[in-house]
């Protein structure tokens, strides 16, 4: 790999445009910035967001040149879900990765103005951004804040020019950035003992299925990954979750084989920084990880999306919900009784799984809205409470419904919160139906939630209570002629799924465990690509 | 006929660390203590300075708080506490 003192060397790369700018090796009257990514390593999608405020920063989006490895199609759909606010050149042939070389992607070079490398950068790392950000502004300047949510450090995955070809287990052990461990232990049961009796020590309390070493071979042919590949480690204890050991509990939940393709993204999904899940498993809160499903997926596995939707419904969604619980429990460590010790506890943590019903959904869905296509399949993980439901079926007009859900979001949490919170709406579709009928859209239903969900000033006028501390944090607003404290900071805390059948006009809304970057952050990954991808994403900060 | 398992717990190497020397005493020691940021945490942080070294004689703390109770305290957090060559380190918690 090429490095500080080492001279940039020039190149010419097509861009989505068509054009083929030469990047030039010699002088220049300012330094630049290379930035290898490929479309589908976490990492890479984790510094985007930094790298665009670098680009705004500096007023100079040109001095930022982004080298993607991967094909046009794939590039180009980063750039709109991300999206990237900088210029990008595709490498297809990955004649200028070999050239500069770099181990891993995202591998950032700076180039100062005399053509010579300054600074490299492997992987993400706050504290190195902030470094090349001052170099190239000439002044101090932070573009990655210490406790924003996200890690301070985190692995990048290999660099496309040193995967081996093909997948699996071969690939896998060529691959530098692979992490192994050893393979899961056998044990051996006799006839005098009953597998299922046995097995009551692997699960919640409810029976498991053995997993027989049959069945966790079915289930790692369904998936293209080594068996003893670390997808992630979770949390709080850090066990390794290697591919056999997911594979070992999706048997125990009932998953049926193909549900590996949902369940390796969702593993990394959950273990994302930004999602917290080491507090969200350590917590006496009532909070558990809700995992929404949208996209082509649902109707493929079969996930339920229509009545019944939090219920006993579908296997899709009860083994999915399942298998997650027991890798978090077995592997990382949050049993019940031991490390979590939440007071009350959440029915959720048997199960938490719901797909959006995009049929009856007139607007973009979650997924769409996150900035995916929706022929995407993704899943989104919302650290939340059990569904409190609202019942409305007088109200005519969408605006009273609206009010009337208002009334319950301001409960969330304890009724004089009014900051670090968030929650989730769960709208059915008959108030969808009459919504949309007057006009609502999805941004509208969001605003109008946000601007009429409000705490009296005179409930805060006697008794110090939860909330009644902060409020200089919080922000004022009349709502129907009357002073209130808003419930919550930003139209964003509020999310917004359609799901659940179309008799009745029952939406729920969830409640959300501390939220934002202090707390835990809505996380949504895509599946497909990354359910292959041959390095692995760890970004564990112990401490 | 005996069926073979997959072990789906934890097998994850663990590495056993000895407990820190314990102290014979307080005084003229360096304490810190660790507020994880719950509220209510500095006041009771405020007591046990007092108590610390009124009557134990403790010659110095070093108070430094976790920018968040919801994650581990941060590399930065840790180095405050390793700067100030503490002789133990007392985490506080309080709701």
């Amino acid at each position: 790999m090429l490095d500080a003192g080492d001279q940039a060397p020039g190149f010419s790369l097509t861009r989505l445009d068509g054009t083929s700018p030469r990047f030039e090796s010699g002088a220049q009257s300012r330094s630049r910035l290379l930035v290898f990514f490929e479309t589908d390593c976490p990492t890479c999608r984790l510094a985007i967001p930094y790298l665009n405020r670098l680009a705004r920063e500096l007023g100079d989006a040109s001095a930022i040149l982004g080298i993607s490895q991967d094909a046009a199609t794939p590039t180009r759909e980063l750039i709109e879900q991300a999206p990237i606010e900088f210029p990008v050149a595709l490498d297809v042939d990955l004649a200028v990765t070999r050239l500069y070389d770099p181990l891993a992607v995202p591998t950032l070079f700076l180039i100062g103005s005399d053509g010579r490398i300054i600074q490299t950068l492997g992987g993400f790392d706050k504290r190195a951004l902030n470094e090349i950000a001052t170099a190239m502004s000439g002044a101090p300047l932070v573009i990655a804040e210490p406790f924003d949510g996200a890690p301070d450090t985190k692995f990048g995955c290999t660099s496309r020019h040193l995967e081996a070809s093909g997948e699996g287990e071969l690939a896998a052990a060529a691959n530098p950035y692979v992490k192994r461990a050893a393979r899961a232990a056998r044990i051996e049961l006799d006839d005098s003992v009953d597998p299922f009796e046995y097995c009551t020590r692997f699960g919640d309390p409810l029976p498991v299925i053995p997993p027989t070493v049959d069945r966790v071979d079915r289930m790692l042919a369904a998936c293209s990954l080594a068996p003893d590949e670390v997808v992630a480690l979770i949390p709080p204890n850090y066990g390794a979750a290697t591919v056999e050991k997911i594979a070992a509990n999706a048997v125990m939940a009932g998953c049926k084989p193909e549900m590996m393709s949902v369940l390796i993204p969702l593993v990394r999904a959950v273990c994302d920084e930004r999602f917290n899940i080491h507090g969200v498993q350590a917590t006496t809160h009532f909070a558990a990880p809700l995992v929404i499903v949208n996209g082509p997926i649902r109707r493929d596995l079969g996930f339920a999306c229509g009545s019944n939707v939090f219920s006993n419904v579908a296997r899709a969604n009860s083994t999915l919900g399942r298998a997650l619980q027991l890798i978090l429990t077995n592997l990382g460590g949050a049993r019940p009784g031991e490390i979590d010790m939440s007071t009350l506890g959440n029915a959720g943590k048997f199960s938490y799984c719901i797909a959006e019903n995009e049929e009856e959904n007139p607007w973009e869905p979650l997924h769409v809205e996150m900035g995916f296509k929706p022929e995407q399949s993704t899943v989104t993980l919302f650290a939340g409470e059990s569904p409190h439901g609202v019942s409305e079926h007088l109200a005519r007009e969408g605006r009273q419904i609206l009010e009337t859900i208002s009334r319950a979001l301001a409960t969330v949490w304890s009724y004089r919160v009014c900051a670090g919170v968030e929650a989730m709406v769960v709208l059915c579709p008959e108030h969808v139906k009459t919504l949309h009928r007057d006009g609502f859209t999805k941004p509208a239903v969001r605003e109008f939630l946000f601007k009429n969900t409000g705490i009296p000033l005179r409930q805060f006028e006697e008794g110090v209570g939860e909330g009644t501390p902060h409020v200089k944090l919080y922000k004022q607003a009349v709502i129907d002629g009357e002073p209130c404290y808003l419930k919550f900071t930003e139209p964003s805390a509020i999310k917004l799924v359609v799901a659940g059948g179309t008799a009745g006009k029952f939406s729920a809304v969830i409640g959300s465990w501390a939220a934002g970057a202090r707390g835990s952050q809505m996380v949504t990954y895509p599946l497909g690509a990354q359910a292959s991808l041959p390095a692995s994403s760890f970004g564990v900060s112990l401490g | 006929m005996s069926i073979t398992l997959v072990n789906p717990l934890d097998e994850t190497p663990r590495v056993l660390s000895k407990p820190a020397p314990r102290l014979a005493n307080l005084t003229g020691k360096t304490i810190g203590l660790l507020d994880i940021s719950k509220s209510g945490g500095s006041v009771f942080l405020d007591h046990l300075e007092n108590l610390l070294k009124q009557r134990f004689g403790v010659a110095r703390v070093v108070r430094v708080m976790k920018p968040t109770f919801t994650k581990p305290a941060p590399e930065a957090v840790i180095a405050k506490l390793l700067d100030a060559k503490c002789d133990a380190v007392i985490e506080a918690l309080a709701d």
